[in-house]
């Protein structure tokens, strides 16, 4: 009989970084018990593990702080969970520079803390920060609420070191912010959901600290309105860093206090918009001043300013949004369409949802993204998976129609299994498989999850 | 298939006046902006996607090798033809197809001129933000393909950063759209960011046929100051002053005394003879940011040892302050009959020790230098001035460059901040890079283009023999 694959692991792995039989389940991908989880507490062990896999056939499943764990198809098996997020050092801080450079597992949060003292941070947002590692944030190439002015967190990446599916350790980039030397494979890696290699370093451009934080909260009767509205400040110079709208099931999860008095105001189908502006200089008050008399102009029925530190906890909250157990819902879908075509799909998508399956919306008309929670509740006890399949088409064509896209980020195994969660083949996919099979031959990094099957 | 035969497909795809194969005809199709030369042996001047995949798929069937070009203007080789074979130039396709206002983008040809790009935003209150000194010649195919840069990335990123979808032709003919479908903003699409790989692929995995970028709204003001300093050194310190205070402008650039003496010579700008070395600072934003900003930008120059500081708002004003800097290289050939431009990239807190060595290196091989820095970016163009009639001169320059390169590499940099590896800095690939780094580089060209029929010889090491040739000084020469 062949060893099972722990105790084959255990011949060369160091002793004490095998996770017991009992701690297996917390490692479980969709449902998908591993056969084996391992703790990689350096680089060295990563490659080491995963040449030895790539050898025996062994899919390996390269973790960090397990939040985005369920984003991607189901697996049809797990080989080994390896959780790499003690690999959390920071190796380089260079305040003048505006650089640093970290290993993968380090917590977005306990980076962030790091680079304080220095005055500069990473610009990018991740929902559950304490527990998101850098390498699974690149991975997933995540956004937040301050999407529009950050980017995405490839924008900010400029060198990255990561163990491909050959085992071998390999470099791209630098850690000068400006660099044309070779590909720019760190563009490929952000984004790749671990099917091409484990990031085990990266160096990031930083940003100054800014120095000051407002939100301004303005409620209008209905959600165009509000998208409207939101829409209407991010083709300004003074334009917010992030606007978010949130209709009432939303807002009601994000606990915004006076937001959720302004909004029961504003009457059932209410909206509210959420404008963060964050600067240094007189700049804020400015745009402060600008974006609340644009948002009187289009109508808003009231507007309230957010001081620092409440402003924090909204953006933290619509970080979270979907992701942390207070708010994670029963399905989720996030559309990414261009920001003239938000407010359609936004409406279209409350207009055709079914009786009993109204989504919670959160809209971004800055960057151009919709995002459509069902909360689980009462309703997931009897609506069928029917339903919610035609409720997840219906959704895919209308961001199609947009000129955009539909992922389902949330969704109940069972139905996940029937479906593709990236709606498909993207036009691109003979490349992105020829790449898949150059950087990963044996077929081993996180198989099956990804986009056309990858 | 024999040549003339090629030659008459070529025709019937883009018309007879469109295809250039006479040896006098191709003479300027041979270089770009940089030292390298080679002769293609057809030219084909396409004016729609449709000629390009046409073309391609010729080429792919008769296993002849295709080297893209804009406007040549590129410093690394990239536009040269290495192996001969076909070379398509874009000039033809040059039409802006759409700026879409309320999603703040553009959709252009490649052959589209970057500033005219920005002029045309410009009339609609947005404008293109990456600005290569050569914007006024270079196209946004090149720029795509070189990942170009410019002053203003300190602030706004580079090109890579500005655009969100390409329409590609591939080795073989077939056509791919990467990122936004076009003419469909959306940031991002599910699967690789195959974008953001192509960006600075130097023209070998595929060629861009439409490239949608996005515009940004025009700031509401523009401040620039310029700073005196007695040497470079204090320049240098002054620039992580600015930097490591928290501000990013959204241009810091450095010139040295040896281009300060040398614009003075061509037109008098108003330099102190005593001038060890120039900053430019520019600050754009809001009229309230740009107020505070800029005023912490004046005491850092003064603090960090300026004698003179000036400052402009107008156009007119502002355009004075940058003469010194955007005069610089045509200004050289007082100087010098030739230069050789490196572009190194250092972390900003090195840049000080790295004109030190670029110094030391100037005096090693008895070759003047002149500098001027992207200096917020790290990002310095030593000019080693040097006369191509002196025997051994060339020899010597291309050791002074690899020199420089050296150095910014030994103080934590890269070979090459905005120009490209091409042909000219492709040898020294292993400074930076590991044969395992640099295969990962490779997997990724043979998976866009197997054959490897694109540009080739360019961004690796080995292959082509390289000979650096002079380059003079003169009109047509940007960084």
């Amino acid at each position: 009989m062949k060893p099972s694959l722990p105790s084959q692991l255990a011949k060369f792995m160091p002793v004490g970084s095998l996770v017991p039989p009992q701690g297996l389940e917390d490692y479980a991908v969709d449902g998908v018990m591993p056969q084996a989880a391992a703790l990689a507490s350096t680089r060295e062990d990563t490659a080491e593990v995963v040449r030895w896999a790539a050898g025996h056939g062994v899919s390996v499943f390269p973790r960090g702080g397990g939040t985005q764990v369920a984003l991607g198809n189901v697996p049809a098996e797990v080989g080994l969970a390896l959780d790499v997020s003690g690999q959390d050092r920071l190796l380089d801080y260079q305040p003048d520079d505006l650089t640093v450079t970290v290993e993968g597992g380090i917590s977005l949060g306990q980076l962030q803390r790091e680079l304080a003292p220095g005055g500069k941070f990473l610009p990018l947002e991740a929902p559950m920060a304490e527990i998101s590692t850098i390498g699974g944030i690149l991975a997933a190439n995540g956004t937040g609420p301050l999407r529009f002015s950050y980017g995405q967190p490839r924008d900010w990446l400029i060198g990255i070191s990561v163990v491909g599916g050959d085992g071998v350790e390999t470099k791209a980039g630098g850690k000068v912010v400006k660099n044309v030397t070779g590909y720019d494979l760190n563009k490929l890696y952000a984004g790749s959901l671990g099917t091409l290699g484990i990031i085990v370093e990266a160096t990031f451009k930083l940003a100054p600290i800014p120095s000051e934080i407002t939100t301004v909260l303005a409620s209008f009767p209905g959600l165009p309105e509000g998208i409207k509205a939101g829409s209407g400040l991010t083709g300004t110079e003074f334009a917010p860093n992030g606007v978010q709208v949130v209709d009432g099931q939303a807002a009601h999860r994000l606990k915004l206090g006076e937001g959720q008095a302004m909004l029961e105001q504003a009457g059932v189908g209410g909206a509210l918009a959420i404008a963060c502006i964050a600067g240094r200089s007189g700049g804020v008050k400015r745009k402060m001043d600008e974006t609340t008399r644009l948002l009187t102009e289009s109508g808003a029925q009231d507007v309230a300013i957010l001081q620092e530190s409440e402003s924090q906890s909204v953006l933290e909250g619509l970080t979270d949004l979907g992701w942390n157990s207070d708010t994670k819902p029963y399905l989720g879908i996030r559309v990414t369409a261009p920001p003239s075509a938000v407010a359609t799909v936004a409406a279209k998508c409350l207009e055709t949802s079914s009786q009993g399956m109204v989504p919670g919306v959160l809209a971004d008309p800055g960057y151009g993204l919709v995002q459509l929670f069902w909360w689980a509740g009462p309703v997931s006890e009897w609506v069928e998976d029917s339903l919610i399949l035609e409720t997840l088409l219906r959704a895919r064509r209308i961001a199609r129609e947009s000129g955009g896209h539909a992922v389902v980020e949330h969704c109940p195994v069972s139905l996940k299994k029937k479906i593709d969660v990236w709606g498909g083949q993207p036009e691109a996919i003979e490349i992105m498989r020829r790449l898949k099979r150059k950087f990963d031959p044996s077929g081993i990094l996180n198989p099956g999850r990804f986009v056309g099957g990858i | 298939m024999p040549a003339e035969q090629f030659i008459q497909q070529l025709k019937a795809i883009v018309g007879d006046a469109h295809v250039v194969s006479h040896p006098e005809d191709l003479v300027v199709f041979e270089y770009d902006g940089s030292v390298a030369k080679a002769m293609p042996e057809t030219v084909v001047i396409p004016e729609s996607t449709e000629q390009v995949r046409q073309v391609l798929s010729l080429a792919y069937e008769e296993g002849i090798s295709v080297v893209g070009r804009g406007s040549g203007t590129g410093l690394s080789g990239g536009a040269v033809a290495a192996t001969g074979g076909l070379q398509i130039a874009f000039t033809r396709m040059n039409r802006i197809l759409d700026l879409d206002r309320e999603n703040r983008t553009a959709t252009v040809e490649p052959g589209v001129i970057n500033l005219d790009l920005d002029n045309y935003a410009r009339k609609s209150g947005l404008r293109y933000a990456p600005d290569p000194s050569s914007q006024r010649a270079c196209t946004m195919g090149g720029n795509v393909a070189e990942n170009a840069g410019g002053p203003h990335c300190l602030a706004y990123g580079t090109t890579t950063n500005h655009v969100l979808g390409l329409e590609v032709a591939l080795e073989d003919g077939s056509m791919v759209n990467l990122g936004s479908p076009s003419g469909r903003p959306v940031n991002a699409t599910p699967g690789y960011d195959l974008r953001g790989a192509f960006l600075g692929s130097e023209g070998t995995f595929g060629v861009a046929t439409r490239v949608v970028v996005r515009l940004l709204p025009l700031p509401e003001r523009v401040k620039t100051f310029l700073g005196i300093f007695p040497d470079v050194d204090s320049a240098c310190t002054s620039v992580s002053a600015i930097i490591g205070h928290g501000i990013v402008p959204a241009a810091l650039e450095l010139i040295d005394s040896v281009i300060i003496k040398a614009v003075q010579n061509a037109a008098d700008l108003g330099y102190p003879d005593n001038a060890g070395a120039v900053l430019l600072v520019e600050v754009e934003g809001l009229a309230e940011e740009v107020e505070d900003i800029g005023a912490q930008v004046e005491a850092a120059l003064w603090e960090t040892g300026a004698f003179q500081v000036r400052a402009a708002e107008s156009a007119q004003e502002r355009a004075a302050l940058w003469a010194g800097r955007k005069g610089a290289l045509g200004a050289l050939g007082s100087l010098a009959p030739n230069y050789y431009l490196a572009d190194g990239v250092v972390p900003r807190t090195q840049l000080a020790e790295a004109h030190r060595q670029v110094a030391r290196i100037s005096q090693e091989y008895g070759m003047p230098v002149a500098n001027v820095s992207h200096a917020g970016d790290g990002n310095l163009h030593p000019c080693l001035l040097f006369d191509e009639r002196e025997p051994g001169a060339l020899r010597r320059v291309a050791e002074a460059g690899a020199e420089v390169m050296k150095a910014c590499v030994d103080l934590g940099g890269a070979l090459t901040g905005e120009h490209g590896v091409g042909l000219e800095k492709k040898e020294q690939m292993p400074l930076v890079f590991s044969n395992d780094d640099l295969n990962a580089m490779l997997r990724v060209r043979e998976a866009f283009a197997p054959l490897n029929r694109l540009n080739p010889e360019k961004v690796f090491p080995g292959g082509f023999a390289y000979q650096p040739a002079a380059h003079r000084v003169g009109a047509g020469m940007y960084i």
